[in-house]
């Protein structure tokens, strides 16, 4: 059987289902939808094409502007972006854009359809080092212009924070092998084990490629300085690659306290719920109503039956006990528990990389480094930590680099 | 709850209220019309009976669907009864035994005067209430019967005059809407002894064709055929051919039994307005079963209610005069659109429809998203409240064309 961690949470639209919603679409002038995704998905236009009956186009549309149109469809927190600007919200609620685009990506999979073609060879090859969204979004960009690509991944699998950070009832791990076989497919090699700094340099890298991108993410877990040494913490990241390393199979006790309040922390509180955990306490710097999360995440938390204490921040640590203070009222809270999960931020590590991050962030605007030849895209380049920005910044350190490259032709 | 009469007395036969089985797949035998009756149905009109017996293909229906909603229009490929001759007459028999009070009519169809004079007298002596004649089944695999007779006004009056020859009970002729003009068969019809028209039967169709086998549906043993449409897509034909009927001179006040999609209230209502007195019901029983006459029945209550009207025969035919000949409307003015900001969400479908299939009159305004419209193009057509998702393009002001008011006033003028 199936355990309930590795059991998809959200179910498909029928083939009816999905006329129905896209028959809600108001199928608007200079649809909202369309302005507000920031990887310049086209939800008015695959939204028409499924109204119409256009399965094959709205594939198309989908998949031809984004390489992991099947993963943003179950990952991407669509109220902060395309819902957001839906018209319909004004009549009842918006249109399950992502839903549709599940339907689609699952249609396109099921007809095998085959939609993005290599590009011409222009006889340049690229590295990315790291695998997850922005990697894999500019490698089929790249591929589409006409060089080749090698990814570098330090992990034993591709995808990043894809793999070893969202739940595997969030995004089943199929669907990614998909997507990834597709990049693969269209003619990127994907160099696993391979830790850049350490098992190759970035000069190797430089010599050997007409441009490298970092595109290392995100990976390790922040922590707090009470929180440091303390062998009752485990980080976000930590846990969460335990739990999709070992489909599941992970515990921290039967009481466990989550510190943080965004889409990580959804997805660690949930994750303890789906592996069993009894008594999971999520406490949370911010009040509801500034709450990170998105409503669809916070939902699901309390659906499945997570306390959630809002408004309260760390003020001391003794050993399993955590005593909170409320930011705004008078008053503690003194919690205790098997096991505390900070989820409080992540870091990019990039040792041996010669980046200058600061707040997890390049401290320049684009993409282009100081060395002419390496680039940055995904979560270290600046912008919005989701999904779907990372597909962005993929987009946009392809075009940045093709134009760089045609300009010395 | 409301309680209205709903009786209505038609050619004669005092009905309960008006809504009947239409002579289909559901009023096929004992068991089908018992239910009916038992939920509340006013009469079944008993699928056609006749000395033909039907051998039917497997699949045999076939649906038209919009966006996500199925049955607009429904195909079917039924001929008319499968059982034999005797034993639909002996079902005839008992339910009249054991639902004296409902009314049963016979449906027939004969191949000859012959069979259609024989038909008539079992029918009566089986003890049916009134006779229904079947002029019109467009699926018949014999080509003396159904709807390529009643395309043929001779046919239809010499049958008319065979079944009253074997029958004094009253006579209903079937029409087939697949006819340029319905009023000359009609006619016809009635010139042959028919007290009364029921309209319509099915419209010949092609519902879809399977992409892939590239065979129409539904697909029998590689090929398909050409079978009757009804459903809600043909109400508006249905309304028409009752409308030009209750209009012509020759057939004014003829009493109708009106057919054509109806499964609400507000559908038999309009029926009812253009001249139906009765009302017959397959698709939509199809689609959701006998229990939809409970709805039918009780919305038609509070119509009449409404209305301040006690019987349901002071609604009949009450629109047939305000449907005139084109050539006779007022064309006088132009009554624009009134766009309600308050109400519009802004999704610009007005501007859309307007640009590409009207006059090019709304103006929009993207950087607030608004639509306004331009009286100098607009003429009054009111796409864009057509179009509108959420109604907020309303009638707006009434102007005259140049030199055209002469002395009425804008008051007078009935939108």
């Amino acid at each position: 059987m199936t355990s309930e961690y590795c059991k998809e949470m959200d179910l498909p639209l029928s083939p009816k289902g999905v006329i129905a919603e896209a028959s809600r679409c108001l199928l608007c002038l200079d649809a909202p939808c369309s302005q507000s995704c920031p990887a310049g998905t086209d939800p008015a236009g695959f939204i028409r094409s499924v109204r119409f009956r256009n399965f094959k186009g709205a594939a198309e549309t989908v998949r031809e502007n984004n390489a992991l149109g099947s993963v943003c469809a179950r990952v991407c927190p669509t109220e902060k972006y395309c819902e957001q600007g839906c018209i319909r919200a004004g009549l009842d609620k918006p249109i399950h854009i992502d839903r549709i685009q599940r339907f689609i990506t699952d249609f396109e999979d099921a007809t095998e359809m085959e939609i993005l073609k290599r590009g011409e060879s222009n006889g340049k090859n690229i590295a990315i080092v790291g695998s997850g969204p922005s990697a894999l979004q500019a490698a089929v960009d790249f591929l589409c212009y006409g060089y080749s690509v090698d990814i570098f991944e330090k992990q034993a699998q591709a995808g990043g924070w894809l793999r070893y950070g969202i739940p595997e009832f969030r995004l089943p791990t199929e669907v990614l092998d998909k997507e990834i076989k597709r990049i693969e497919q269209l003619g990127a090699i994907i160099h696993l084990n391979t830790d850049i700094g350490r098992d190759l340099s970035l000069d190797d890298l430089k010599k050997q490629h007409d441009a490298v991108i970092l595109a290392v993410g995100a990976s390790a877990g922040k922590t707090l300085p009470m929180f440091e040494d303390n062998p009752c913490v485990v980080t976000a990241a930590e846990f969460l690659t335990e739990a999709s390393s070992n489909k599941g199979e992970v515990s921290l006790g039967d009481n466990v306290v989550v510190i943080g309040g965004g889409d990580v922390a959804m997805d660690v509180v949930t994750t303890l719920k789906k592996v069993g955990t009894s008594h999971v306490t999520n406490v949370v710097y911010e009040e509801l109503f500034e709450f990170r999360a998105s409503k669809n995440e916070l939902a699901n938390a309390r659906k499945m039956g997570v306390t959630i204490v809002d408004g309260y921040e760390p003020s001391s640590v003794d050993n399993n006990t955590v005593t909170f203070t409320h930011r705004r009222i008078p008053g503690e809270l003194k919690l205790s528990a098997d096991k505390i999960v900070l989820a409080v931020g992540q870091y990019p590590v990039v040792d041996g990389l010669d980046l200058d991050i600061t707040n997890g962030e390049v401290r320049f605007e684009g993409y282009r480094t100081e060395d002419p030849k390496v680039f940055v895209a995904g979560d270290i380049a600046r912008g919005d930590k989701t999904v779907v920005w990372a597909v962005k910044t993929g987009k946009e350190v392809a075009e940045a680099v093709h134009s760089v490259l045609e300009g010395e032709e | 709850m409301i309680q209205k009469d709903l009786s209505i007395n038609f050619l004669g036969v005092e009905f309960p209220n008006p809504f009947c089985l239409s002579s289909s797949p559901v009023g096929n035998c004992y068991d089908m019309c018992k239910k009916a009756y038992d939920m509340g149905w006013g009469g079944v009109v008993f699928k056609t009976i006749g000395f033909f017996v039907a051998d039917e293909v497997s699949p045999r229906f076939d649906i038209l669907d919009k966006e996500d909603t199925p049955f607009v229009g429904f195909k079917n490929m039924e001929q008319i009864a499968e059982h034999p001759l005797e034993e639909n007459l002996a079902t005839i028999k008992r339910l009249k035994q054991d639902y004296p009070d409902r009314v049963l009519i016979a449906s027939i169809m004969g191949a000859n005067e012959q069979e259609w004079e024989d038909l008539a007298r079992l029918a009566e002596e089986a003890g049916a209430d009134m006779l229904e004649l079947n002029f019109s089944c467009p699926q018949m695999t014999s080509h003396a019967m159904g709807s390529d007779v009643g395309s043929s006004p001779d046919l239809c009056r010499r049958y008319c005059q065979a079944v009253k020859r074997g029958s004094k009970l009253p006579v209903l002729a079937k029409m087939t809407p697949n006819v340029t003009d319905m009023c000359e068969v009609a006619i016809a019809s009635i010139e042959g002894g028919a007290d009364g028209i029921a309209a319509i039967n099915t419209v010949k169709s092609v519902c879809n064709v399977d992409l892939q086998k590239k065979i129409g549906m539904p697909v029998v043993n590689g090929k398909s055929s050409v079978s009757g449409y009804s459903g809600k897509a043909v109400k508006p034909i249905a309304l028409r051919f009752i409308q030009q009927m209750r209009s012509h001179p020759s057939l004014k006040d003829i009493p109708v039994s009106g057919i054509g999609g109806i499964e609400t209230w507000e559908d038999a209502a309009e029926f009812i307005l253009l001249g139906s007195g009765t009302l017959q019901v397959t698709t939509g029983v199809m689609q959701y079963g006998y229990r939809i006459v409970e709805d039918m029945k009780n919305g038609l209550m509070h119509y009449m209610e409404e209305q301040g009207v006690d019987s349901l025969s002071d609604l009949v035919g009450l629109a047939t005069d305000n449907i005139i000949p084109a050539e006779e409307l007022d064309r006088d003015y132009i009554v624009y659109p009134h766009i309600d900001q308050e109400k519009c969400v802004k999704c610009g479908r007005c501007y859309i429809s307007c640009y590409d299939g009207a006059h090019q009159a709304i103006e929009w305004n993207d950087a607030i998203r608004s639509p306004s419209c331009d009286k100098d193009k607009c003429v009054g057509c009111h796409l864009c409240g057509h179009v509108c998702p959420v109604g907020a393009i309303s009638f707006g002001e009434i102007v005259f064309k140049e030199g055209r008011q002469g002395d009425r006033r804008i008051e007078d003028i009935r939108l």
